[in-house]
């Protein structure tokens, strides 16, 4: 109940952000929350799962170029492009999380480089598909079912973000806290043990980078329409490092840490990257800063301050 | 019909034979001991067993079906729980959180990222009486891996038996405990299995324990058992005595 | 020798070259792996930096020789600094992702830093004339510079093979591969091998690096197509066997070589193909069991 009102109040104070900041803000804004979008999705890998993913770029990716195919070829409407795309990456990410998983530690994190290094090619070799290294241009908003528009407009662009994200936070939220979530937590503390209590842990690993495409797939192919245009770089290694560094950063295992740490992040960089070029220096030193001496980022180290002090478990309430 | 027969089993290691053509039976309601010296093999046997190894020889059955070369969650989903001789639970994980998710595994919709209310809250309450059981409700908050050694093993044993096998497999469930700790394991696994409990399959060092609670013995060495029978005859076994029972027979 | 042959030998030849640059960098991953049991993310990186130190020597001083020389030496300095301050805070440490992360982020500091000191564009500095030219193998003519890189591989081979089999510090590195901590209670200071050999295996890499240049110019982003060929070396090979990284790299550059020629467009793929494959086949890997 109480989690429920959190989630209106929140609602409700970020539907009025847009109408209070500056116009210019509102475009910082958006991309801020898709790339907080894309840091939680990761989060259900890393943070949930241990599972150490060096090419979520792939995710964001699949669903960019997704979304901006079907956009511009087929002049879908922009609800449905996004929809499917977010399904399109679902299925392709099924082999991807099937040929993974038969790996662990550092074979599986390879194993996702290599498919995001594999997409990233591939966009090269299908050049008069994916437009090759000019990417897709001038992709449209197409107006919605029945005439729906309201999303066209830059106003109407924030809220449909701002609801997909919080949508996608209230699933995963409820999925870490299911019975699938308390399985996910067993694999990642023992896997062998959990293996042990009967349970078919590669399956769960499965669904959970699937989930983590999936989502990660609804930020790209929220990108898409948004910036107008969809490129390689998006497959490329730094972006796959930079979403995994921002997870780390604002605390991998607690969803809303990516999301913030992402989001801050975006707008530092947007930020500083103007008046200095040393700024990926700076935030990949931090990152090896947080590894070493802060694990769980900056939100962990909040969780964590509370729970010793009410002598709960970091976990929270079974 | 008996509940788990292994016929021949072995399992190699290039030259090396750590279990050899060994027979081993369990009926329903049996409490049946495996004691040897260090290396005898009893660790691999069970790894055999519960399929964390696979047999290079023999066979397994288990209530009347072959699970030979099964993945190791089918053997635990068909009834066989275990602990391990180095204690494994969950440590960042409360106990509670430790036994709800081996209860958990029994639901059907064990699985279900939605709509899973109704099976967390069934899973918390085996859990929560599983612990009773094992006189652990007061730890139940606490984080597994700041328990005593004692408790993180009566810990393991409480998981196992959350899980309601009909086959629990203790390695070495006292190693490490204090007489008084002991005392309170043997208490607990005897009263257990009065209430119409699994069979309990254990590997034991501590003879007194073994004595108190076994109604039938194997006695492995180098692989092979070389006795098999009722407590009372394995123990006044000569051979067996002088090898290894020495003073406590 | 003319026709199918001359070919076949010129493919081998390639295969040879470009095995003698794999083998350096698969190498300095595997030995790193052997003493720390970390796969050095950071690997493909460090080997980028050597072909842009190289560079920047050779613009200097203009000599190719010298960069050989002077290179590896200042990245595997670089390497050790990073072991000693950084890396050592993690031993001792059950998680392994955090290795993981640190190498990474290593990669990406160092990703940067090249750019920023070197700038976006590829660089090249050319084969040195010395070097040029064409010879002649059993009558097939093939670039001497590559001739070149197979002898000094060769070299580097039987010199690290006989630095660890015959000298005290490859003994020490032999024995600290195998169990450290009798290593440590015999009273030599593992910590210290473990820097010589992490700046060992960086120096490796480097030296690939600069031999690599002038036929592929130095690169943003070679840095993690590499990584992952020498990744799968080592799978291949065996982590942390110095045979093994030989093999391994024969093989991947057998594959590499006669793949592009057969199947040009999917170069790239066949790679990650071949990696697949042998994740496929043995999962677990070596390092799946180090839980």
């Amino acid at each position: 109940m109480r989690f429920a009102l959190t989630v209106l109040l929140v609602a409700g104070a970020g539907a009025l952000v847009p109408l209070v900041a500056p116009a210019y803000a509102l475009t910082i804004l958006i991309e801020a929350l898709i790339f907080g979008l894309f840091a939680m999705s990761l989060d259900l890998m890393v943070g949930y799962g241990k599972l150490y993913s060096f090419g979520h770029a792939a995710a964001y990716g699949l669903g960019a170029y997704g979304c901006a195919l079907l956009l511009t070829r087929l002049q879908l409407p922009l609800p449905a492009g996004i929809a499917l795309a977010v399904l399109a990456t679902l299925l392709i990410a099924l082999p991807i999380a099937w040929i993974c998983t038969r790996s662990t530690g550092v074979s599986f994190s390879m194993l996702t480089l290599a498919f995001a290094q594999l997409g990233y090619a591939m966009l090269f070799r299908f050049k008069e598909i994916t437009g090759g290294s000019d990417g897709i241009d001038g992709i449209p908003r197409p107006a919605g079912p029945f005439g729906i528009t309201w999303f066209q407009g830059k106003l109407g662009y924030f809220y449909l973000v701002w609801a997909c994200l919080l949508g996608s936070y209230v699933l995963c939220r409820a999925i870490v806290r299911s019975p699938f979530g308390a399985v996910l937590a067993g694999i990642r503390e023992n896997e062998a043990k959990t293996r042990a209590l009967g349970y078919n842990t590669r399956g769960y690993k499965m669904a959970t980078v699937v989930l983590a495409y999936g989502v990660g797939g609804l930020a790209g192919a929220l990108y898409a329409p948004f910036a107008g245009f969809a490129s390689p770089e998006l497959f490329f290694w730094l972006v796959s490092g930079r979403v995994l560094i921002m997870v780390i950063v604002g605390g991998a295992g607690t969803l809303v840490g990516p999301i913030l740490g992402g989001a801050v992040f975006l707008m530092l960089e947007h930020e500083l990257s103007r008046v200095t070029d040393v700024w990926p220096l700076i935030f990949g030193s931090a990152f090896i800063f947080f590894v070493i001496f802060a694990p769980e980022g900056i939100l962990g180290l909040i969780v964590r301050r509370r729970a010793t002090a009410g002598q709960g478990t970091v976990d929270g309430a079974a | 019909m008996a509940l788990l027969e292994c016929r021949g089993l072995g399992k190699r290691f290039g030259a090396l034979r750590a279990v050899d053509a060994v027979d081993l039976t369990v009926e329903p309601a049996e409490i049946r001991a495996v004691i040897g010296p260090n290396g005898a093999g009893k660790s691999t046997l069970f790894n055999l067993i519960t399929a964390t190894l696979t047999p290079t020889s023999g066979s397994v059955r288990f209530a009347g079906e072959d699970i030979t070369g099964w993945p190791v969650h089918r053997v635990a989903q068909r009834g066989i729980a275990r602990s391990f001789q180095l204690c494994h639970v969950f440590p960042a994980l409360s106990v509670r959180e430790n036994v709800r998710l081996a209860a958990q595994a029994r639901e059907a919709g064990c699985w279900r990222p939605l709509g899973g209310a109704r099976v967390l809250r069934r899973s918390a309450e085996a859990g929560d009486d599983a612990l009773e059981r094992l006189r652990l409700t007061g730890v139940a908050a606490a984080r597994a891996g700041t328990l005593s050694h004692g408790d993180q093993r009566l810990l393991e044993v409480a998981m196992a038996l959350a899980q309601r096998p009909k086959l629990l497999m203790l390695d070495e469930p006292t190693q490490g405990l204090s007489i008084e700790e002991t005392d309170r394991a043997v208490d607990i696994l005897n009263g257990m299995l009065e209430g119409g409990g699994p069979s309990l399959l254990l590997v034991e060092h501590d003879m007194e324990v073994v004595f108190e609670l076994a109604h039938t013995i194997t006695v492995l060495h180098r692989g092979r058992v070389i006795a098999d029978g009722p407590t009372a005859a394995v123990r006044g076994d000569p051979e067996v005595q002088r090898a290894y029972l020495g003073d406590a027979a | 020798m003319t026709g199918f042959l001359g070919f076949i030998l010129t493919q081998c030849l390639n295969a040879l070259s470009q095995a003698a640059i794999l083998f350096f960098i698969a190498c300095g991953l595997t030995l790193i792996f052997g003493i720390m049991r970390i796969v050095n993310f950071a690997h493909g990186v460090i080997f980028m930096l050597g072909a842009y130190v190289g560079y920047t020597i050779i613009a200097v001083t203009g000599s190719f020789v010298l960069s050989l020389i002077v290179a590896p030496i200042v990245v595997g300095a670089v390497g050790m600094a990073f072991e000693r301050t950084l890396l050592r805070r993690l031993y001792g440490r059950r998680d392994g992702g955090a290795y993981l992360m640190v190498t990474f982020g290593l990669a990406v500091v160092l990703s940067e830093a090249i750019r920023l000191v070197w700038g976006p564009q590829p660089l090249g500095s050319g084969i040195p004339d010395f070097l040029r030219g064409i010879v002649l193998v059993l009558g097939q003519p093939f670039p001497l510079y590559r001739v070149f890189l197979i002898g000094l591989g060769i070299a580097a081979a039987l010199a690290v093979w006989q630095f660890l089999e015959r000298t005290r510090a490859g003994l020490l590195i032999r024995a600290v591969s195998q169990n450290a901590e009798m290593v440590h209670a015999l009273g030599t200071d593992v910590d210290l091998v473990r820097t010589g050999v992490f700046g060992l295996g960086c120096a490796m890499a480097a030296l690939g690096g600069v031999l690599a240049a002038p036929l592929v110019t130095a690169f943003l982003g070679m840095g993690t197509t590499t990584v992952i060929d020498a990744f799968v070396i080592v799978i291949i090979g065996g982590m942390g066997s110095f045979l093994g990284s030989i093999v391994g790299s024969l093989l991947v550059a057998v594959v590499q070589v006669f793949g592009a020629y057969y199947f040009q467009d999917l170069a790239l793929a066949l790679m990650y193909a071949l990696m697949l494959a042998i994740l496929v086949a043995r999962p677990g890997g070596l390092l799946g069991k180090e839980e």
